[in-house]
């Protein structure tokens, strides 16, 4: 029996934050969560956070969870890999993984941060290998590094679906469409324009009908539907794909919730079924909070302030203290980070349980482009989001954010320095620079890249629209290297295409290569034929071709065959070589061992 | 290939294809190079690329010091990255006895105006934190020494030179040699040519090529194995190397880690055979002084042959007996880092009479004569 003041079920934004609240209070408390590393979904998150400087705006995901973990206090007791099984009568029961045991937890308060789980929907062969709920490609390729695909089709634009794509894109794989059911993008439009940029089509009004394979997923079927949601026989189109991510919204998971006996309400602006809960995330039993996804569907800087909102009011029974001005202040947070158009659902849905206020904030977005003779920021920021660190990074004061968060920024063009950092800066990567007539008929423009390998000055690139069509050749001018991984690629394009260029492609080299360990390509051997290396072992010592891994496994014969044709020689009558030990690589540590095992 | 030519070079390694290119840099292109198999095949390609110039025998010294000052112009002059760098040379005594004769050895190559420091194992920890110098005793370190990629330098030369005029030809084998009255009538599988000049620059072969015309030359090939990691991003610059640890190692520019040792046990002949032994001693004694090591793979290990003189040095110069007929043999494991200087001096020799940058002449056969003072920086 493990006995605690504050049980915290779920260690993600919420739970973590409302723990850091309780250990400043010095109250005793214990984390359960299932995951190999504590974080929620914040270990998943690659891309940089909207919001404000307090809430880690501009910090990506998983650093927000080093940090948030970090700030645990001695107080707070972890168990991960634990599952909380049960919220029984008489206690409360979690199984250990690792150990595989069954814990019996007695605590005096419990916030549920458990979060929400994947909404699934039904279309035909949907139980082939290689369809995905877009949680599991992010826990596949952002926490265990295994891409589960090529090749994409992702169902749903609403932020995670154009995340998730978006973080494809960079991991290396392609996205062949993301399908989008309503008539319009249901995320942020600076996330669609980050893939629209990099040449994804987002197909508004359709839907997913079936996925085609036998064993496994080998492509899918999309099709039109009309203002009802209804498909339209004769639209179908087919793309080749191995991976069909879902990626259709999420579900409270409310389950230990009603276990405990906690209300459930049906409120569908909140996601669904929800907890009751009054504005402190107290639940209709005293000792019972909620915070999180769990208590509605929203994002995480609202989670981490729910989540510290939770941790203050159960701070303030267990020791008595009045925590009333930090509360207030959280409270003030929220309203403030709720104030915008996105959050209109959230409010509705939550006015069935107290009521909501809102802030004012500004809809005039930045429309003078600025001095042309200026290298300057072109803001394209058009959505009334919570965020600001384009005005809070910038050093010159330059960039206003007026009133509430979720006011348009604007800038004044005399005050701004050039320095690059709110393009750095900016989480929805909306900030590019540009300069008219930087050289005679050639225009400066500056893109936020966060794609491997980076340009290198001098090369040449292909220049893309908002649409990622190719629109000319571009020279890289410099490439500013920034520690929060979104670097700066000064390009020159040809005059007149400032307010046209927003990304680029690097070309691909058309070349095959014949040894894949050192990279050989067929040109490299048929140019040192040309300069006299005509026996295999000269080439290899010349091109380091079969100097791999492999020993030339699949390059000697290859490469014996160009030698033959190019000499006009009968392949018999060219040596082959010399195969070397070890046929494949040996550590070592392996020699030692088998060394030491022989000697007893 | 012509019927005649004017200096005819047997070997086509980097001492040949030196002496080839520096013939023609000085003027006489009407030179041809027999390669019985592929540039390179020999020694050369099998080498592991060090450039030393810490010797105990001060006549190695100055040879080492002007093949450096001609492999630092070898890349441009050539328009061939031969990946030279100089990484230094960090030579690691294990040894009282062999410590004593290092501080002697550091005396007369400073007296020869070679920079060598003297590093205590502390030292060496501090400037090369990823070696071991458990029961190191001291040891002495030159910046200029490095390495470079033999296979390339040796094309290097022998692109340089084929530009120059000179014929190099591969897989020309030359079987039989006539002294004529003037010159030479040499026998290939490819025909019979004449030259007025022969040089022995045949590496493993140097007693077989000698024994063509006569000349019973007193070297002896041994073999000796080494191998290559994969590789791993570069961080370690100097060529490492000791004698009484019996070992030397080197990253090469692609990161790969190059290594080996000798083996006294060894009987000489050619021999192109490699032992699982080899590979399991240096396991265990390269990842001691360097534990880095023992999380690497080995990819490839194979051998090469030293042609031994009797005192470890090479054996240069112009037959006291047979007119024409020069040699550069007998490197003892080192032809590689001293061919260039070695090239440049026996084209000189032939078209001067004499050299000018270094005087080989205590190198020649005669020097037997007078008693054996062997060379002890050997691995």
């Amino acid at each position: 029996m493990v006995k605690t003041d504050f049980l915290i079920i779920g260690g993600g934004p919420a739970g973590l934050c409302a723990a850091i609240e309780a250990s400043k209070r010095n109250v005793k408390t214990l984390i359960v969560d299932e995951g190999v590393e504590l974080g929620g979904q914040l270990v998943k998150q690659t891309h940089k956070f909207f919001g404000h400087e307090g809430f880690y705006a501009s910090v990506r995901g998983f650093e927000i969870a080093k940090r948030l973990i970090s700030e645990l206090g001695e107080n707070v007791t972890v168990m991960k890999q634990t599952t909380v099984t049960g919220i029984y009568e008489d206690v409360i029961t979690a199984y250990d993984r690792e150990k595989d045991l069954v814990i019996e937890i007695e605590p005096k308060y419990i916030l549920i941060s458990v979060g929400a789980s994947e909404r699934f929907i039904p279309f035909e062969n949907n139980y082939l290998p290689g369809v995905y709920g877009a949680g599991a490609v992010q826990t596949l390729m952002n926490q265990f590094k295994v891409l589960p695909g090529r090749r994409v089709l992702m169902i749903g634009s609403g932020n995670i679906g154009l995340i998730v794509s978006y973080q494809l894109l960079q991991a290396g794989a392609q996205v062949a469409a993301i399908v989008e059911i309503a008539d319009r993008v249901g995320g942020y439009q600076v996330h669609a324009d980050k893939v629209k940029r990099l040449g994804v089509p987002i197909l508004l009004r359709h839907t997913i009908k079936k996925a085609i394979g036998e064993e496994k997923v080998e492509g899918a079927v999309v099709v039109q539907v009309d203002e009802n949601f209804n498909m339209i026989p004769g639209t179908e189109k087919e793309f080749a794909v191995d991976v069909i991510c879902v990626a259709v919204g999420l579900v409270p998971s409310v389950e230990l919730a009603h276990m405990a006996g906690v209300k459930i309400e049906y409120i569908p602006e909140l996601g669904g079924y929800v907890p009751y809960r009054d504005s402190h995330m107290r639940t209709n039993i005293r000792n019972i909070f909620v915070a999180g996804d769990l208590a509605g569907i929203e994002e995480a800087t609202t989670a981490m302030i729910e989540g510290r909102i939770a941790g203050l009011a159960v701070s303030q029974e267990i020791t008595g203290q009045n925590l009333g001005f930090e509360l207030e202040k959280m409270q003030e947070e929220l309203i403030e980070f709720r104030s915008g158009p996105f959050s209109h659902k959230v409010r509705k849905g939550l006015e069935r349980f107290f009521p909501q206020y809102v802030r004012d904030y500004s809809k005039n977005s930045q429309r003078d482009l600025g001095p042309a003779t200026k290298l300057r920021p072109i803001i394209e920021c058009y959505e009334n989001i919570p965020c600001n660190p384009c005005q809070t990074s910038c050093p010159s004061g330059a960039i206003t954010v007026p009133g509430n968060i979720n006011s348009l920024p604007v800038i004044d063009y005399s005050k701004c320095t050039s320095c690059g950092i709110c393009v750095m800066k900016c989480p929805g990567l909306a900030i590019f620079m540009v300069q008219e007539n930087y050289q005679p008929g050639k225009d400066l423009v500056v893109i936020p890249y966060e794609f491997l390998p980076l340009p290198e000055k001098g090369e040449t690139v292909i220049a893309l629209d908002r649409d990622g069509e190719e629109v000319a050749q571009a020279e890289i001018l410099k490439v500013v290297k920034s520690a929060n991984k979104t670097h700066l690629v000064y390009m020159l394009v040809p005059a007149g295409l400032t307010q046209t260029v927003r990304g680029f492609r690097i070309p691909q080299k058309a070349h095959s290569l014949v040894c894949r360990c050192e990279e050989v390509s067929v040109e490299e051997i048929e140019k040192a034929i040309d300069e006299g290396y005509t026996d295999y072992e000269e080439l290899r010592r010349y091109l380091r071709i079969g100097m791999g891994p492999c020993g030339g496994r699949t390059c000697r014969v290859i490469t014996l065959g160009i030698l033959a044709r190019k000499t006009r020689k009968n392949i018999k009558e060219i040596g082959f070589g010399t195969f070397r030990p070890p046929s494949m690589p040996i550590k070592f540590d392996s020699i030692i061992k088998g060394e030491i095992k022989d000697e007893k | 290939m012509k019927n005649e030519y004017r200096v005819a070079i047997i070997g086509g390694g980097i001492v040949g294809c030196s002496v080839a290119y520096h013939l023609a840099k000085f003027g006489e292109s009407d030179v041809v190079v027999f390669e019985k198999d592929y540039l390179s095949s020999g020694s050369t390609g099998r080498c592991a690329g060090g450039i030393r110039q810490q010797w105990s025998s001060p006549h190695n010294v100055i040879l080492a010091m002007r093949s450096v000052s001609l492999f630092e112009k070898l890349s441009r002059e050539t328009d061939i990255d031969i990946e030279y760098k100089q990484g230094g040379y960090l030579v690691l005594s294990y040894d009282d006895q062999e410590a004593v004769q290092f501080e002697k050895n550091v005396q007369m190559q400073r007296e020869l105006g070679l920079d060598v420091q003297i590093f205590t194992p502390r030292q060496i920890k501090e400037r090369f934190p990823y070696v071991n110098v458990h029961e190191v005793r001291l040891a002495t370190f030159c910046q200029t020494d490095g390495h470079a990629n033999p296979h390339l330098a040796n094309f290097a030369y022998a692109r340089a030179a084929r530009k120059l005029g000179v014929d190099i030809l591969t897989h020309t084998e030359v079987v039989a040699v006539e002294v004529l009255h003037s010159g030479f009538k040499l026998f290939t599988n490819k025909g019979a040519v004449r030259s007025q000049i022969l040089i022995n620059a045949a590496g493993p072969y140097s007693r077989e090529v000698a024994k063509m015309v006569g000349m019973d030359l007193p070297t002896e090939s041994y073999r000796h194995q080494i191998m290559v990691t994969e590789a791993v991003k570069n961080f370690f610059d100097p060529m490492a190397i000791s004698f009484s640890g019996n070992f030397y190692m080197r990253q090469t520019k692609h990161g790969h880690f190059i290594m080996g040792q000798g083996d006294i046990d060894e009987k000489p002949g050619l021999n192109n055979n490699v032992t699982y032994k080899f590979e399991k001693e240096m396991a265990r004694k390269m990842s001691k002084i360097f534990p880095f090591l023992s999380k690497l793979r080995i990819v490839r290990h194979w051998s090469g042959h030293y042609n031994m003189s009797p005192d470890a040095q090479p054996i240069i110069g112009e037959s006291p007996k047979i007119e024409g007929f020069y040699y550069a043999v007998g490197f003892s494991g080192h032809g590689f880092m001293l061919a260039p200087a070695v090239g440049e001096a026996i084209a000189q020799l032939i078209l001067l009479g004499k050299t000018i940058e270094v005087d080989i002449s205590e190198l020649n056969i005669n020097r037997f004569e007078k008693g054996i003072v062997r060379e002890k920086n050997v691995v």
